[in-house]
């Protein structure tokens, strides 16, 4: 177990280390979920009813399509130069490269949704300032589960030539109970719900929370042993 | 040193309808080079890749000396590869490299360490740039400290050689011998025959998979 700690921290340090000194994950990724954010908010601009119904959704879309490829990005760093050899081999227990990495990608999945959501509220006019605490801990049990199976995936695109295709066809069909369950969720909590009525959505968004990290822990190691 | 000799017994690995090794037998001792030869898609890459652990043989045994048949961080922590590809990271510098990987190894005192892997690799000022502006020279001596940072008990070499200079040739046949004079267990793959003549303790011959001599 303590070396499973120690191999987190150490390959989690690294993520952050090289996203600070690049921001390479941040800025396209950021960009991208905003990009999808403005140009829904113009496609679908009606009246403020209908926006105030439409941003759940738009919130949901452009965080899990900046996690898709925030996710790709931060494996792609692993095929180069063939980084991803060298880590394999060293004595770290290879779930701590696992965890390292969703802990890495998970921040920088935070980052950009902490950006996206203010984004969205403006755009979409919706008063979020009773609710933000509840939508703001919505996407971040969701997203924490969404990395946790994308990070899984996006390490099987190091040993696999569809990469990117092949995160977003498995990713996408995978994630859907708890990208369901968040949007769901998140337009209870902006329609009014009282928050005791929304716990439900919550639990099933933590097993789906529970069931990723597991898989991940359980499959990382004999999906990079080819 | 972990273990002194590395067997292997009846090693088969399929991929798909692939067979890239059939039943090869072989031993690789401490303190020699043992030269794996071979044209291409003969299963060289393939065995090495067992001997490290990075892939798991369809049939058959790896045996690590006293340890035996494992697959465990101990063993690993116990080999070193070193292939073309720097197996390190662009943005990072040759020393945040060596740091990590001192730490991935759980190295005692990993700054002392890396101060003599950076002194003996001659790691000079560009030593400080991200690795992606180095020079080929210069990234395989980083390669190098990277691989051996850890004085590996088995040390796997994958064609090395590829893209050197006459410089670079020199500096990884020295390194590779005083390796073999610490009593490391080294398997080199090499297409140069000047390189295999000059290492070569004892070589495995493989031709579709199979040892011919």
């Amino acid at each position: 177990m303590k070396e499973l700690l120690r191999g987190t921290w150490v390959i989690a340090a690294k993520e952050l280390k090289i996203e600070l000194r690049t921001k390479e994950i941040l800025v396209t990724a950021g960009l991208f979920g905003l990009l999808v954010t403005v140009l829904t908010s113009l496609a679908f601009f009606l009246d403020d009813d209908t926006s105030r119904r439409l941003a759940p959704g738009v919130l949901w879309v452009g965080a899990s399509f900046a996690g898709v490829l925030a996710m790709g990005r931060a494996w792609a760093r692993e095929r180069e130069a063939d980084a991803i050899r060298g880590l394999l081999l060293t004595p770290i227990p290879r779930a701590s490269i696992y965890l390292g990495k969703m802990i890495g990608t998970w921040v920088f999945v935070m980052l950009i949704d902490m950006v996206l959501l203010p984004v969205v509220a403006i755009l979409f006019r919706v008063d979020m300032s009773a609710e933000l605490g509840t939508v703001a801990l919505i996407l971040v049990l969701g997203m924490t589960g969404y990395v946790a199976l994308g990070t899984l995936f996006a390490a099987m695109s190091v040993r696999t030539r569809a990469r990117d295709l092949m995160i977003s066809v498995v990713l996408f069909p995978l994630s859907s109970p708890g990208l369901l369950a968040g949007v769901v969720a998140t337009r209870e909590v902006l329609g009014g719900t009282p928050f005791d009525e929304t716990v439900a959505w919550l639990r099933i968004l933590l097993a789906f929370d529970l069931v990723g990290i597991v898989a991940g822990l359980v499959l990382f190691e004999p999906l990079m042993s080819e | 040193m972990e273990f002194d000799r590395v067997e292997v017994k009846g090693l088969v690995k399929v991929y798909g309808a692939t067979r890239a090794l059939i039943g090869v037998d072989a031993t690789f001792d401490a303190g020699a080079v043992t030269v794996i030869e071979g044209p291409n898609g003969s299963g060289k890459s393939t065995l090495l890749n067992i001997l490290g652990q990075l892939v798991r043989p369809t049939r058959g045994e790896v045996r690590y000396g006293e340890l035996g048949v494992v697959n465990k961080g101990a063993v690993r922590g116990a080999i070193g590869i070193l292939a073309h590809a720097a197996m390190v990271y662009p943005d990072l510098s040759a020393r945040e490299n060596l740091a990590l990987y001192a730490r991935l190894y759980g190295l005692r005192d990993p700054a002392a360490v890396l101060e003599r892997s950076i002194a003996r690799f001659e790691i000079g000022r560009w030593g400080e740039r991200p690795s992606r502006t180095y020079s080929r020279g210069q990234l395989q001596r980083l390669a190098l400290a990277r691989a051996l940072i850890h004085e590996p008990t088995l040390l796997l070499l994958d064609e090395p050689s590829t893209g050197l200079d006459v410089k670079g040739v020199r500096r990884l046949v020295e390194t590779v011998a005083a390796e073999r004079e610490r009593g490391a267990i080294v398997a080199l793959i090499t297409h140069d025959p000047k390189l295999a003549d000059e290492l070569a303790d004892t070589t495995v011959k493989l031709k579709r998979g199979k040892v011919v001599s």
